[in-house]
């Protein structure tokens, strides 16, 4: 379980998004490109608005994702946090929302690529999100 | 540029003059110190000069010139902000600039990860100019990759889409952990050293090509630098250089009984291999005994 959802596009009315990680190129391991064509319908839906996600902290977050001439779409992406205009991030809160997005990806995406192996380098590294969740 | 300031434990052990130059587009910074013919001495992933700080007082002292270029995107030098800056050609060119712009010949090249490719790179492309080489955890050739570069744990995990730019990014995972990871001495290593590559790697965009270099390292034979390496290696067969290797015997990304074999099988007029304590990063725990080796070395050296 993530706490991790696509949902759809909600109103940006008085709201910012806040830019928090990108990609430049995320078909380095294709199989994260395909995850994302699928999980967005991205062949159908193109450049024509972000993809959106429901975090663990309750944040939505846009995936906004890039065309490069002479990659396939998308080539990168960016994850921005929608948050009321004028309010600052809460940092510690978007770095967890942060590793329970990438948790979702990696599961989503699958084969080799676990959520124990993504679990086990976050620990190798310390990452706090991943720390806690040992806790 | 943000300015960059070290902490006092590593200031206290690198009281090199800094010198820049431009170099095909972008500030390097590197150090020159001493006199005699060149020994210029390159750094890979995350490191910087300060990976050579026990090699200038004995090189300097046995009457060479010592050069230590950082790496666009590394140590004191600029940091470019897009991946599509960073290529292996793109930084060849980048030496290639910085020595020719020094007019420096005679040079012996010492390569490490990937200062291996780079600095094998610029001696391929400019014969007349380089006298001898040494090489340490490094590779020249297309595949097949290192058991640990094919490892889902930790390795691809780590550089992957999106998990690059958070682990490596957002949390500086290789500089402040990777490198003490491969070191045999981590608490000497902490006490230190560990500041030194952390410290100037501040903000998560000043860490890119943490990430975009694994993603160069030709996996299959679909890789962008597969021609490039191909010709490193080409190049290496007919290489009849004075060289040295020297590797860690505890190396566990580039395994002497493999690498450091092929790079004689290639070089067979290499001295060594020489094993030293040390794992990937063996200047940290061997630095005084590898420089030494290589001012032997260099003493036989027409």
């Amino acid at each position: 379980m993530t706490g991790v959802g696509v949902i759809a596009p909600p109103s940006l009315d008085g709201m910012r998004l806040g830019f928090v990680l990108a990609e430049d190129r995320l078909g380095h391991y294709g199989e994260f490109r395909d995850f994302f064509v699928r999980t967005f319908d991205l062949d159908r839906i193109g450049l024509s608005r972000p993809g959106f996600l429901r975090a663990p902290s309750g944040v939505t977050y846009a995936l906004v994702f890039i065309g490069r001439s002479g990659d396939a779409f998308p080539s990168g992406v960016e994850i921005h946090a929608v948050v009321p205009a004028l309010e600052p991030l809460e940092e510690a809160a978007v770095d967890r929302d942060l590793w329970a997005i990438l948790r979702w990806i990696v599961g989503g995406v699958g084969g080799a690529w676990t959520v124990e192996a993504l679990e086990a380098t976050g620990q190798l590294f310390r990452i706090p999100a991943a720390v806690e969740g040992l806790a | 540029m943000p300015a960059i300031t070290l902490p006092d434990v590593i200031r206290q052990q690198w009281l090199f003059a800094p010198r820049f130059a431009r170099v095909n587009g972008w500030e390097m910074h590197y150090v020159d110190e001493g006199a005699g013919d060149p020994v210029v001495l390159l750094h890979g992933n995350p490191t910087w000069g300060f990976l050579y700080r026990d090699f200038v007082a004995p090189l300097t002292e046995a009457g060479h010139r010592v050069i230590i270029p950082d790496m666009i995107g590394f140590g004191l030098s600029e940091k470019p902000m897009r991946e599509h800056y960073h290529s292996l050609d793109g930084h060849i060119a980048n030496l290639t600039a910085l020595l020719r712009g020094l007019e420096l010949h005679r040079i012996t090249l010492v390569c490490h990860d990937w200062g291996g490719p780079t600095g094998l790179g610029f001696a391929f492309s400019n014969p007349g100019r380089v006298r001898a080489l040494v090489l340490m955890s490094t590779w020249g050739w297309p595949l097949p990759p290192a058991e640990f570069h094919i490892r889902m744990f930790p390795w691809r995990m780590m550089h992957a889409p999106l998990l690059g730019p958070y682990l490596l990014g957002r949390h500086n995972a290789l500089a402040r952990r990777g490198v003490y990871l491969s070191v045999v001495d981590r608490a000497r290593f902490a006490a230190r050293a560990m500041a030194a590559y952390e410290s100037v790697l501040p903000d998560p965009a000043s860490r890119l090509l943490t990430w975009v270099w694994p993603r160069w390292i030709p996996m299959n034979d679909a890789a962008r630098a597969l021609d490039r390496f191909a010709w490193l290696e080409r190049e290496l067969r007919a290489c009849t250089l004075p060289a040295l290797l020297v590797w860690g015997r505890e190396d566990d990304v580039f395994d002497p009984a493999i690498f450091a074999t092929r790079f004689k099988h290639l070089l067979p007029q290499a001295e060594g291999p020489h094993l030293v304590t040390g794992r990937h990063f063996l200047q940290e725990d061997s630095g005084p005994e590898i420089a030494a080796r290589i001012v032997d070395f260099l003493r036989r050296v027409p």
